[in-house]
C-alpha cells in the first residue's frame, strides 16, 4: 500500500470525479468518472454500466489505467493534482450486484443516487455495473495544482 | 478537423493533457488553455518527464457544478484527440478528432438509450464467454 500525505488522501476521499485513462489500442482514452478510495487497501474503484462499457473492454486488453484528480468542484478541499497509475481488474462476474458494496462510497459523492436507485427498472442496463478495481503502482502529486513544477512522487 | 465547436469548448476552465508514457502507462497532467482568435488551441505547457513535440495525446475538457446538498450536475466533456507541438514555450494543440456529451444538448436518459446498443455488444460477448 503506498502511503501518501495528508492533503493527497483527502483529494482521494473528497473529490467527486477524476479523469480516467484506459488504453486502446495505444491510444489514450480519458473520461470523467465517479472514483471510490479504499482506505483499507490503498486501491481505487470506478464502476461502468454496460452502456458506457468501452473503457471496461479497453481494461481487460490493456490493464494499464491511470486516475487524475483534479478537479476540486463540488468538494470542499483545496486545488491539487493527483495522478495515479496502476493497473485496474475488470469484474463483470456479478453486474447486477457485485458493484453494490461500493454504495457506501457512492452515497458520499452523490447523495441523490437513492432516487435512481428507487428507478432500477427505468434505467435497466444503467444498473448493469462491471467493476474496475485500481492497484496503485505510482503516485504523481503536484500541490496546489501548479503543474509547472515536478511533482512529488510515491510508491517508487 | 470537424464537429468542434470552439465556443462552447472556451467555456471549459481548465485542459486535461494525456498521453501513454515509455512504461506504457497513461500519464495524465492538468493545464490551463487558451483559444486564439485563429482557432488555435495554446496549452500552458506542464513539466513533463518526455517531451511533447509532435506527441499523440488526447485532451479532456470537463466540467461539473458542485449542488448545495452534495454530488453535482451540469455534465459536460469534450475529449479532442490530436498532436501537440511545442512553440515558444507553450503547446500548441492541432485537434483531429471529438467525442463530447453535454447533458443540457442530450439529457442522460437519452444518453443511455443512445448508448443501449453497446450494451447490447457487451452482454452478448458476455454471454458468449459464459457458453464457451
Amino acid at each position: 500500500m503506498i502511503q501518501v500525505p495528508p492533503w493527497v488522501r483527502e483529494t482521494f476521499d473528497t473529490y467527486l470525479v477524476c479523469e480516467f485513462t484506459t488504453v486502446k489500442s495505444g491510444k489514450p482514452v480519458t473520461l470523467p468518472l465517479l472514483p471510490f478510495y479504499l482506505p483499507d487497501s490503498g486501491k481505487f474503484v470506478v464502476t461502468s454500466s454496460v452502456l458506457f462499457s468501452k473503457k471496461a473492454e479497453n481494461v481487460k486488453q490493456n490493464p494499464k489505467v491511470s486516475l487524475l484528480f483534479s478537479n476540486p468542484e463540488g468538494s470542499k478541499a483545496g486545488k491539487h493534482a493527483v495522478l495515479v497509475q496502476g493497473i485496474g481488474h475488470a469484474d463483470d462476474s456479478d453486474l447486477d450486484h457485485g458493484w453494490e458494496k461500493y454504495l457506501s462510497y457512492w452515497r458520499k459523492k452523490e447523495p441523490y443516487i437513492d432516487a435512481y436507485l428507487a428507478e432500477r427498472e427505468k434505467f435497466g442496463w444503467f444498473w448493469k455495473r462491471i467493476v474496475v478495481q485500481v492497484e496503485p503502482k505510482k503516485i504523481l502529486a503536484w500541490k496546489n495544482g501548479d503543474t509547472s513544477r515536478p511533482p512529488e512522487v510515491f510508491g517508487v | 478537423m470537424i464537429g468542434l465547436d470552439y465556443q462552447r469548448l472556451g467555456n471549459f476552465r481548465y485542459a486535461v493533457v494525456t498521453l501513454v508514457g515509455d512504461d506504457g502507462f497513461p500519464f495524465s497532467v492538468s493545464t490551463d488553455f487558451k483559444i486564439l482568435a485563429d482557432k488555435k488551441i495554446v496549452l500552458q505547457k506542464p513539466a513533463l518527464p518526455s517531451k511533447l513535440d509532435g506527441k499523440r495525446v488526447n485532451v479532456l475538457f470537463n466540467h461539473i457544478t458542485g449542488l448545495p446538498g452534495g454530488g453535482y450536475g451540469d455534465r459536460r466533456y469534450m475529449l479532442v484527440w490530436g498532436t501537440t507541438h511545442e512553440d515558444h514555450g507553450t503547446l500548441r494543440f492541432e485537434p483531429e478528432t471529438v467525442s463530447e456529451w453535454d447533458e443540457k444538448i442530450l439529457p442522460f436518459d437519452q444518453y443511455c438509450a443512445k448508448s443501449a446498443p453497446q450494451g447490447a455488444k457487451y452482454l452478448g460477448r458476455l454471454q458468449a464467454s459464459v457458453e464457451a
